[in-house]
């Protein structure tokens, strides 16, 4: 479902990635942990094109980019990569000026051009899923972090992506309201929807994860099950990251 | 007194050229906005210089000396626009320069995960662009852009220069022909406080009831 092979990248002279090999199976739910800095965010958002490659390629859902194509080659194949894809942001990012339901439509209305009613329909089952319908017309500014996160959940399912990533879903949360957030997740990992999480959270991700991603300084340096990950870890950078956490 | 009381439609006249003229000129020098915050902020190297120029001249320039080119300056290569038409051409040049300023500092205070949320989605930067990021950076430009419209009101009397019938313009023909000069300009004075505080009030009105979502 996704294969990433050799993927690097450079910001200015700085190499953040380092030749990024890995694939990942539909299904799958993989967290990828390491300390900050380490190029995890990075990796993500190679992956949907939200930062240009260096070197190096991948595929996701039977789209292929690779770094030494046109750029307007890539940005096409980008485009239909994340039509395959859904993202939630570390800062959620909503729309401010829509409301919850309207968050999670506008895609549906103006990329899937699919009829108003529709659109609401799907959107209320959505808003429904994550526990909000309640919300649905309400601004993001009235919604708590832990709420807007859920709709940003909702306005990323709407798509119906076959692959969900997480960029930190609940690093700007306060802690009393992680759980709601996590709740969803882990309800989708159990609906079987493949998924790429960058997360701190170690109890999640030892308790949804199929698989660790372990990275530091720009590679991946440890791929286990969580069991063995973060009961007996193969290096001393990961027994460093455990025991500092 | 009795003198500008039984003049007063000839005035109001006057005054709804200057409202016209300000609307007109709003409307169409927020288009070229528009384009031009855009073209700024999104064009390649040529385009972006083009429309630096364009600002700079126009913000280095007087307005008085625009519309003079623009009515008498174009004569020279064949080019006779009506009075009324100079007047609504010259003024959406000079306001949009002045707008497209605003907006683009507007569209540059939008923050950078509105563009990546709506690109993840699989929207195209087209649609990034009208469908998230300028109704956000419209009502973040309301405000700025309410004072310019205040300020283009009061520039609407410089139009008298090339004959368009505007306020002022109709005050100074009721002097001539009545050698009476103060209640005429206070008149138009107390008229030209009035409609900017209409505009003001309306645009009051306007900003809140964009803000809703705040």
């Amino acid at each position: 479902m996704i294969k990433i092979k050799q993927l690097t990248k450079h910001f200015g002279k700085q190499e953040v990635l380092k030749g990024i090999n890995l694939q990942i199976q539909a299904g799958e739910v993989v967290a990828i942990l390491g300390p900050s800095g380490s190029g995890k965010s990075t990796l993500l958002r190679c992956l949907n094109g939200l930062e240009q490659m260096t070197y190096g390629g991948i595929e996701i859902s039977g789209v292929k980019v690779d770094a030494n194509q046109k750029q307007r080659e890539i940005n096409k194949k980008f485009r239909n990569i994340r039509l395959h894809t859904g993202m939630v942001f570390q800062q959620f990012n909503l729309y401010p000026h829509k409301t919850a339901i309207q968050n999670v439509i506008e895609a549906l209305l103006i990329v899937k051009k699919i009829s108003k009613e529709q659109a609401l329909l799907k959107g209320e089952k959505l808003l429904a899923r994550v526990g909000l319908l309640d919300k649905k017309d309400e601004y993001p500014s009235r919604l708590s972090g832990g709420q807007q996160q859920r709709v940003a959940i909702a306005r990323a399912l709407a798509m119906e992506p076959d692959i969900l990533f997480f960029d930190e879903p609940t690093s700007a949360l306060d802690p009393e309201l992680v759980d709601e957030v996590l709740m969803v997740i882990k309800e989708l990992a159990k609906e079987g929807m493949t998924m790429v999480i960058v997360t701190h959270e170690m109890e999640f991700a030892r308790d949804v994860a199929d698989r660790i991603i372990f990275m530091a300084d720009g590679s991946i340096i440890e791929e286990s099950v969580p069991e063995e990950f973060f009961v007996k870890p193969k290096t001393e950078r990961a027994k460093k990251f455990l025991k500092i956490l | 007194m009795d003198l500008v009381w039984s003049n007063m439609p000839f005035l109001l006249k006057g005054a709804y050229y200057t409202l016209l003229i300000t609307i007109v000129s709003m409307f169409f020098g927020s288009i070229i906005a528009v384009f031009v915050a855009i073209a700024r902020l999104k064009g390649n190297w040529l385009i972006r210089w083009i429309a630096r120029a364009y600002v700079s001249i126009i913000r280095g320039t007087p307005t008085l000396v625009q519309i003079i080119i623009v009515y008498y300056g174009l004569v020279d290569y064949g080019l006779k626009l009506e009075p009324l038409m100079a007047a609504y051409i010259a003024l959406s040049i000079s306001i949009g320069a002045y707008l497209s300023e605003t907006l683009r500092g507007a569209i540059q205070a939008i923050p950078k995960g509105q563009y990546e949320a709506a690109y993840a989605s699989g929207m195209t930067p087209f649609q990034t662009m009208t469908r998230i990021i300028l109704p956000q950076a419209i009502r973040i430009a309301i405000p700025p852009a309410g004072n310019t419209f205040i300020g283009m009101l009061k520039e609407t009397s410089l139009v008298s220069v090339i004959t368009v019938t505007e306020l002022l313009r109709q005050a100074q023909l009721l002097i001539a022909q009545y050698y009476v000069y103060m209640p005429f300009y206070l008149a138009i004075a107390v008229m030209y406080w009035i409609m900017s505080t209409v505009f003001a009030i309306l645009l009051e009105r306007l900003e809140k009831r964009l803000s809703k979502y705040e």
